[in-house]
């Protein structure tokens, strides 16, 4: 079908036409927004651990996971076994133990922080066994309409909201961490 | 006020017990309320079976008859939201449709009574019918935020000696529906079951509400059960003693 | 008397202990629903203006198509306008085979279903792999979805093990737990994504202004089929489409909640440009989209975010299963667009509702899916699929009521039924109302008898006569 011979009929077959309304909403806003953040990345299965910016942040990857051999990051930093800008292909990610990556903002209602892509091989984000997301304490607001208000994507035209670990409840609604992507988030609030 | 009653037509063959208990109810609280004979039935099963326009005599039957009123009180629910809401898209100018009330937000929200003089030392369950809810805002919808309030509740609470519970689920549908209890009877009958199993859980000896249809459903379901739980319509109730 | 829906809910209802698991289990998902509901004070204000966006979008649709399709050209995205579910097949048959791909990796899109594209492709030789750990299980059981978001709700974990142990996934015999199978799945999938020559999703939402393509996921299956397969295909509605991010936050808070009662799912993600070295396919569907917009009763329903609220809520839906319906969709909204769709094959739905309207309240777009069930009712004449006793019945209640006389005999002869052997009266063969209720009792003396006493009781003069 060709376009214009859609949007034609579309005109035609449209009768009353609607405007948009005033955009405006006294959206939820927190007393304690960080707090907020914090005790939502609990519920939504991820943890929430605070830093001092200048923290030594590899030690901090290895306190949180111990037992990680393969750490993929493309982060200035960070020690990694393998670097999703390097790899060859994106399946090389595959077996990676903790994935360290940058999270731009936080969302207080839901957890959610927006990654946009800044590696050649999202991948990363999703194939590690257990994530590790680096976020500015300054950086969390409070609810969606601000943070739609300021996300940016990069020139790798991908950005994606992360809440915890991936998750199923599709077998007799029993919740499961761990569906097809990463089995445990680890949010590093750096201040 | 000159203020017209509508008994609907179940509730004439079925259930005048509630008409009378209306008329009394009205007639202590001082108002002057007339029964214009040679009513039957607002027109909602038809229409709700999809047959509006075979309601179209009746509902300007109903517009002839109750135009003049300044109120139009019936003891239905079901009955009162069909007038309100259908009427004025079946019918052109339609007059009546903006003085109809149920009698509880009669009683409730123009009469605004504050005491009743019965007795009714029992417990009861609630039954919130759908359309007291979601059409006439007798109750908060459960899924809906802000504030709860019942003014079925309210106004049992006037009349001494009563408890008043709710079922769990506070606002299920009971599974009548009109024609759905006929063209779907497993489904209404299940829905049935479980409602009046959840009244009953209550620990209440009577299951009230605002609408026969909904009480007649569950009375069906729970004589097939041998259920003993009685029913009352919640007028019968403010109106105890009169 | 009985309607499509109506005789299979029936065989249902015969296994009263799975019906109330099925129950419970969308009501507790309700619950979820409200609790989140009481969280968010602005809520119904975010239902009133998404509703409002969805009109105005919907209504402008060839404008925000346009801008749309104009965006993710200049990324680099090729954007194609199927008419129907067979052009849709089609395209994808001709990217995969142009591509030399033989096995697809899918998360979950209703529209691939609405096109029957699984089966189309499966007898042409592609390997489509369902990785929604529900779909994926109905995928491997060959049944189909029961639900729209939770498709596998109503499969038991032996089920699923058994399943699993078939087909060579699971290899400990007998182990049913929900975590080990979700791992099981887990392994056997992440070499599904790993193999796969391309990896098609849905899209939620589509953001004109940007030309993002927004897809919503609690497992992440979809960043995975996409994160490593060099080839994406979005199957996409054209009702799909919203005007810009500060809309999207509208929907983006509504959906999860209102679905699962989660504040949100795990991945939010937006697809704006093909990956590095990979290609990007959008190909938007119509299916009947441009004719229902010009339905003035139906319309709205165009709006819908298909978030599943509205099953979960309705009484009907929770004890008859998705399966008693004949759309693919089940539920409130199943019904609607299933009417929408094609009236004949689907009046059989029309009769699965008790006008409850828990739905309408609920829809978190304003839908009113329910309200619009009553409509679809008053049609059902015209498309010539009304159930011709009900049809009788009203009819014939219309004429007793419109006719005083006959009202006042009827009512004074029912008393009669009251002695009628129960064999007879309340045999179900006979009145379907004896399905689950004893009949009632007709009273001797009708009230507009009675009220003649009162009359006199309250020392009135006699009362307008009509």
């Amino acid at each position: 079908m060709k376009k214009e011979e859609l949007f034609a009929k579309l005109r035609a077959n449209t009768h009353d036409q609607f405007d948009m309304p005033d955009m405006h909403v006294q959206a939820l806003k927190y007393a304690d927004t960080l707090q907020q953040f914090i005790a939502m990345t609990k519920s939504s299965g991820g943890k929430a651990i605070r830093l001092k910016r200048d923290a030594d942040l590899n030690v901090a990857v290895a306190e949180a996971y111990p037992d990680a051999k393969v750490i993929a990051s493309n982060l200035p930093g960070i020690k990694a076994d393998r670097n999703p800008d390097l790899v060859e292909d994106a399946r090389d990610l595959n077996g990676t133990d903790v994935g360290v990556i940058r999270g731009e903002i936080g969302v207080a209602e839901n957890a959610c922080i927006w990654i946009p892509q800044t590696m050649k091989e999202k991948a990363v984000c999703f194939i590690s066994e257990n994530l590790v997301i680096l976020l500015d304490e300054a950086d969390v607001v409070d609810n969606m309409h601000e943070a739609y208000a300021r996300i940016k994507m990069t020139d790798y035209g991908f950005g994606t909201f992360i809440s915890g670990p991936s998750k199923t409840a599709d077998i007799e609604q029993a919740l499961v961490m761990g569906a097809q992507a990463a089995r445990s988030v680890t949010v590093f609030l750096l201040s | 006020m000159k203020v017209g009653l509508f008994i609907p037509c179940y509730v004439d063959a079925l259930y005048p017990h509630v008409g009378v208990a209306t008329s009394k109810l009205l007639h202590y609280l001082g108002v002057d309320a007339t029964y214009p004979h040679g009513q039957t039935c607002c027109g909602q099963p038809m229409a709700n079976a999809g047959f509006e326009k075979m309601s179209r005599p009746l509902v300007e039957k109903f517009e002839r008859t109750f135009k003049d009123f300044d109120y139009v009180v019936i003891p239905s629910v079901s009955c009162a939201a069909f007038v309100r809401f259908n009427y004025p898209k079946i019918l052109e100018h339609c007059k009546v449709s903006e003085k109809v009330y149920d009698v509880v937000e009669f009683l409730h929200d123009i009469l605004k009574v504050k005491a009743l003089p019965g007795k009714f030392p029992h417990v009861v369950s609630v039954h919130n019918s759908c359309h007291g809810v979601r059409e006439l805002g007798l109750s908060s919808p459960s899924e809906l935020p802000g504030p709860r309030f019942n003014k079925i509740i309210d106004l049992l609470h006037l009349v001494s000696g009563i408890t008043v519970k709710e079922p769990e689920r506070p606002d299920e549908c009971c599974g009548f529906g009109g024609m759905f209890a006929v063209e779907e009877p497993d489904v209404s009958k299940r829905m049935g079951e479980d409602k009046l199993a959840e009244h009953i859980a209550t620990g209440a000896e009577y299951i009230t509400g605002p609408d026969c249809s909904c009480l007649m459903h569950l009375q069906g379901v729970a004589r097939k059960e041998h259920k003993n739980i009685k029913f009352k319509h919640v007028v019968e109730i403010l109106a105890a003693g009169l | 008397m009985s309607t499509l829906h109506a005789k299979r809910a029936r065989e249902f209802l015969k296994d009263p202990a799975k019906i109330t698991h099925h129950d419970q289990t969308f009501w507790g998902m309700r619950m979820s629903r409200d609790k989140m509901v009481t969280q968010i004070p602005e809520w119904e204000e975010l239902r009133d203006k998404a509703s409002e966006i969805k009109r105005h979008t919907i209504t402008h649709l060839a404008d925000y198509l346009e801008e749309f399709s104009d965006h993710l050209e200049k990324n680099g995205v090729h954007v194609l306008w199927a008419r129907d579910a067979k052009e849709f097949n089609q395209m994808v048959l001709k990217i995969l085979t142009d591509h030399h791909v033989k096995k697809m990796v899918k998360s979950k899109s209703m529209m691939t279903e609405e096109c029957g594209m699984n089966d189309f492709l499966k007898a042409r030789g592609i390997d489509v792999v369902e990785t929604d750990l529900g779909e994926r299980i109905l995928q491997l059981m060959h049944l189909k979805p029961a639900h729209i978001v939770v498709p596998a709700i109503h499969i038991t974990r032996q089920q699923v093990a058994h399943t699993f142990e078939e087909k060579g996934m699971s290899q400990e015999e007998g182990n049913d737990d929900p975590t080990y199978l979700t791992r099981c799945a887990r392994n056997s999938l992440r070499s599904e994504f790993l193999e796969a020559g391309a990896g098609m999703t849905g899209c939620n939402f589509g953001v004109a202004k940007t030309g993002d393509v927004v897809v919503c996921t609690n497992e992440g299956n979809a960043d995975m089929a996409t994160s490593m397969p060099k080839l994406h295909i979005v199957a996409m509605g054209l009702e799909k489409v919203i005007p810009d991010y500060a809309s999207l936050a509208f929907f983006q808070r509504l959906l999860c909640r209102s679905a699962t009662g989660q504040p949100t799912t795990t991945y939010t993600s937006h697809f704006r440009k093909p990956r590095p070295g990979g290609e990007m396919y959008v190909i938007l569907i119509d299916n009947g989209r441009s004719d229902f917009i010009a339905n003035p009763d139906h319309w709205e329903t165009l709006k819908c975010i298909r978030c599943g609220a509205c099953m979960n809520t309705c009484p009907v839906y929770r004890r008859s299963t998705g399966y008693s319906y004949s759309f693919f969709i089940p539920g409130p909204i199943g019904i609607d667009l299933g009417m929408l769709k094609d009236p004949k094959a689907n009046s059989g739905n029309v009769s699965a509702c008790s006008l409850c309207l828990s739905c309408d309240e609920v829809c978190p777009v304003h839908v009113n899916p329910g309200s619009q069930i009553y409509l679809w009712r008053q049609q059902l004449d015209h498309f010539g699929t009304a159930n011709s006793e009900k049809k009788l019945m009203s009819w014939g209640m219309a004429r007793v009521y419109n006719n005083y006389f006959m009202y006042d005999t009827a009512l004074k002869m029912a008393p009669l039924l009251n002695h009628v052997p129960e064999a007879i009266i309340g045999n179900p063969k006979w009145s379907p109302w004896c399905v689950g209720h004893k009949m009632p009792v007709f009273v001797r003396k009708p009230f507009h008898v009675i009220e003649k006493d009162l009359e006199k009781e309250y020392g009135k003069e006699s009362t307008t006569k009509l």
